[in-house]
């Protein structure tokens, strides 16, 4: 199964790169890493809370606020740089306030036990309605030489954008993978009972994941108005992308289970799908549908498989 | 004598604990209660019959019809992300068919089978290919997003000409019967049906037994995969004839604007199950979290504050409600 999704992966991408010319080119496959780098960078956070707290999707770790957050975030660092305040203390109030969302998220689940799912709704509200205070629902524009920096152009015309993607990308999939840290944290998503019975404080792992899933809604936001020049209105649309994103990253595992690995792989496929598509002059009106498909498609492909092993 | 005294202090300790937290299952109440009196004193005309109408018909009304599907999927232990498809779809086939000179008549029949589609294909993922309700309503809620952008051109809303609407069109969401608006028949009834369907009747405890235990209940001879795709068609028409409704008060058809109930629904439904011991959802308790937050809606606009702080204080008492109840319950057990 993990073999068949890289294969459907590489299959794309070859019917993409012989119908359309452009698709193929190096410009195109760093501009195709700058668009994804938002929505991979939160599906990172998603990721990291669905591996803490385990698969059972009602009771299981999942993060809401993510998208809200990052349009808080977002918020927050565009109209500090807009009041004249510098660089550094707004990139500053910007970590401030995408960690402070992650612990009010921590206090809900893990101090007060309240269900993530819900848990992390309300906080989600409570993000949106502090974001529309700051912004008053309109685009903030903002200007610094910190952001025209990462916008521009760094080594081999690829934007720093893109760099910095690949490289939080490699720095979460050793950091998760490769670490005695997130050999437990999985320990915890996958059988809580058994990893406190082995002596591992559950509540921190839990906690951790919620606060690094805050940062990462704080690192999307400055990449986000680098990309855009300021905040943006309705960033919580992308929540069930970043949902989805982390879901269907689960097939590119081997026991298919949230891997970082995975979900950087699913953020490229729909990346490329969603340029793809735009070379190829195929609406973009199919792109979600085509991401539910998929989504439906691996799911139930993999659930008939476990049907039929046992 | 000291020892004797003392563990009486304890267990009057204790019981004046439980009392405390038997009543603290009901901060749902408390809150609506304490949120009601507030607004009574602080909010202008909150305490007008009509405004009180105007909460039950423009807030309470769809979002109830909308929460009393999830609350029955959420029984089985599943859960709809999809109800907002359901709802636009309705909607889109009741405006498209009536925008097309049909009779009133096919047009409902055609919204409620057009939400049906979609209840039957969440039905059809849930029962039949065994994939979790969260992705496979994840994966309709992406599919019925493109299937709107297609056939609307990207977005565009469809607007009814007032004077070609056929009798009764605006009765459905504007009409009133001996001075009650006609959406709150179709509530109150629904949510009677609801709870009758789902706390009287033995389909309604079979709901429970999927969602408490699905193995013991199969062993036990409930045919689960029927009872579930029931759950998902029924939780889809009821969407349907919420967009029916929706369609009828603002005329029109304005694609993806369904899915604006999802959380609120979700978030209703979870409130209520802070009611119920074992923390299960009911019709009582979806009904009650649904008024808690239409009551909220309606009188933080009352109050006139800006548009943007009522978010932030709507999310505030969510978020206070769920701690207080999950905090008890912690403490209890």
């Amino acid at each position: 199964m993990q073999a068949g999704s890289l294969i459907a992966l590489v299959v794309v991408m070859i019917y993409f790169a012989i119908a359309a010319p452009g698709f193929r080119s190096f410009g195109n496959v760093a501009n195709v890493l700058e668009q994804s780098a938002i929505l991979g960078v939160l599906s990172f956070g998603m990721t990291i809370v669905m591996i803490g707290g385990g698969s059972n999707v009602i009771t299981g770790g999942i993060d809401l606020s993510l998208a809200n957050n990052l349009g808080l975030c977002a918020a927050v660092y565009a109209s500090l740089l807009q009041s004249g305040q510098p660089d550094a203390l707004a990139v500053f109030l910007t970590f401030f306030t995408g960690l402070s969302v992650g612990l009010l998220n921590t206090i809900a689940v893990v101090g007060l036990g309240i269900l993530p799912l819900i848990a992390t709704l309300a906080v989600m509200n409570i993000c949106a309605g502090f974001e529309l205070v700051l912004t008053q629902n309109t685009v903030i524009p903002a200007t610094s030489p910190f952001l025209a920096a990462l916008a521009d152009n760094g080594p081999l015309g690829i934007s720093y954008l893109a760099y910095i993607f690949v490289v939080l990308a490699f720095i979460f999939i050793v950091g998760v993978e490769f670490t005695p840290f997130g050999l437990r944290l999985y320990a915890v998503g996958a059988y809580r009972e058994a990893a406190r019975a082995a002596g591992l404080y559950v509540n921190c792992y839990i906690a951790v994941s919620y606060v690094l899933s805050g940062v990462c809604a704080a690192v999307g936001a400055i990449l986000s108005v680098s990309l855009l020049n300021g905040s943006s209105t309705g960033s919580g649309a992308m929540l069930l992308s970043v949902v989805v994103s982390a879901l269907l990253g689960v097939v590119f595992s081997r026991r298919f289970i949230p891997t970082i690995t995975g979900t950087f792989l699913s953020v490229l496929f729909i990346g490329f799908l969603i340029n793809g598509f735009q070379l190829t002059n195929v609406s973009s009106y199919w792109v979600n549908g085509v991401e539910g498909v998929l989504i439906l498609f691996v799911v139930a492909a993999t659930s008939l498989l476990h049907r039929v092993e046992s | 004598m000291v020892t004797e005294f003392s563990s009486s202090a304890v267990s009057d300790n204790a019981r004046r604990r439980s009392r405390v937290s038997s009543l603290l299952r009901y901060t749902v109440v408390l809150a609506l209660i304490a949120v009601f009196v507030f607004l009574s004193v602080q909010a202008p005309g909150f305490l007008n019959p009509s405004n009180l109408l105007n909460i039950l018909v423009n807030n309470f009304a769809l979002l109830a019809l909308v929460s009393l599907g999830m609350t029955l999927v959420v029984s089985t232990g599943g859960i709809d992300l999809s109800l907002g498809t359901s709802i636009d779809i309705g909607s889109l086939v009741f405006v498209s068919l009536i925008s097309s000179q049909h009779q009133l008549l096919v047009a409902l029949l055609g919204a409620v089978l057009g939400a049906l589609a979609v209840g039957a294909f969440n039905a059809f993922l849930v029962a039949v290919l065994g994939i979790t309700p969260f992705l496979a309503t994840l994966g309709t809620l992406f599919i019925g997003e493109s299937v709107q952008q297609l056939t609307t051109n990207g977005g565009q809303p469809i607007y009814l000409i007032t004077g070609t609407l056929p009798a009764g069109f605006t009765f459905i969401g504007r009409g009133d019967l001996i001075g009650i608006p006609f959406p709150f028949y179709i509530v109150t009834v629904s949510i009677v049906g609801f709870f009758l369907l789902a706390h009287h009747t033995q389909f309604g405890r079979q709901v429970v037994a999927l969602g408490a235990r699905a193995g013991v209940a199969w062993y036990s001879g409930v045919r689960i995969r029927r009872i579930s795709a029931l759950v998902y068609i029924l939780s889809a028409i009821i969407c349907g004839v919420a967009g029916i409704i929706l369609s009828s008060t603002v005329k029109a058809y304005v694609p993806l604007s369904g899915n604006a109930y999802l959380l609120d629904a979700i978030g209703a439904t979870f409130i209520g199950t802070t009611l119920h011991p074992l923390s299960r959802p009911s019709v009582a308790g979806t009904a009650l979290g649904v008024l808690l937050l239409s009551i909220v809606t309606n009188g933080l606009l009352l109050i006139g504050w800006n548009f943007y702080w009522q978010q932030v204080a709507r999310g505030i008492l969510i978020f206070a409600v769920l701690a207080v109840s999950f905090l008890n319950r912690r403490v209890q057990t």
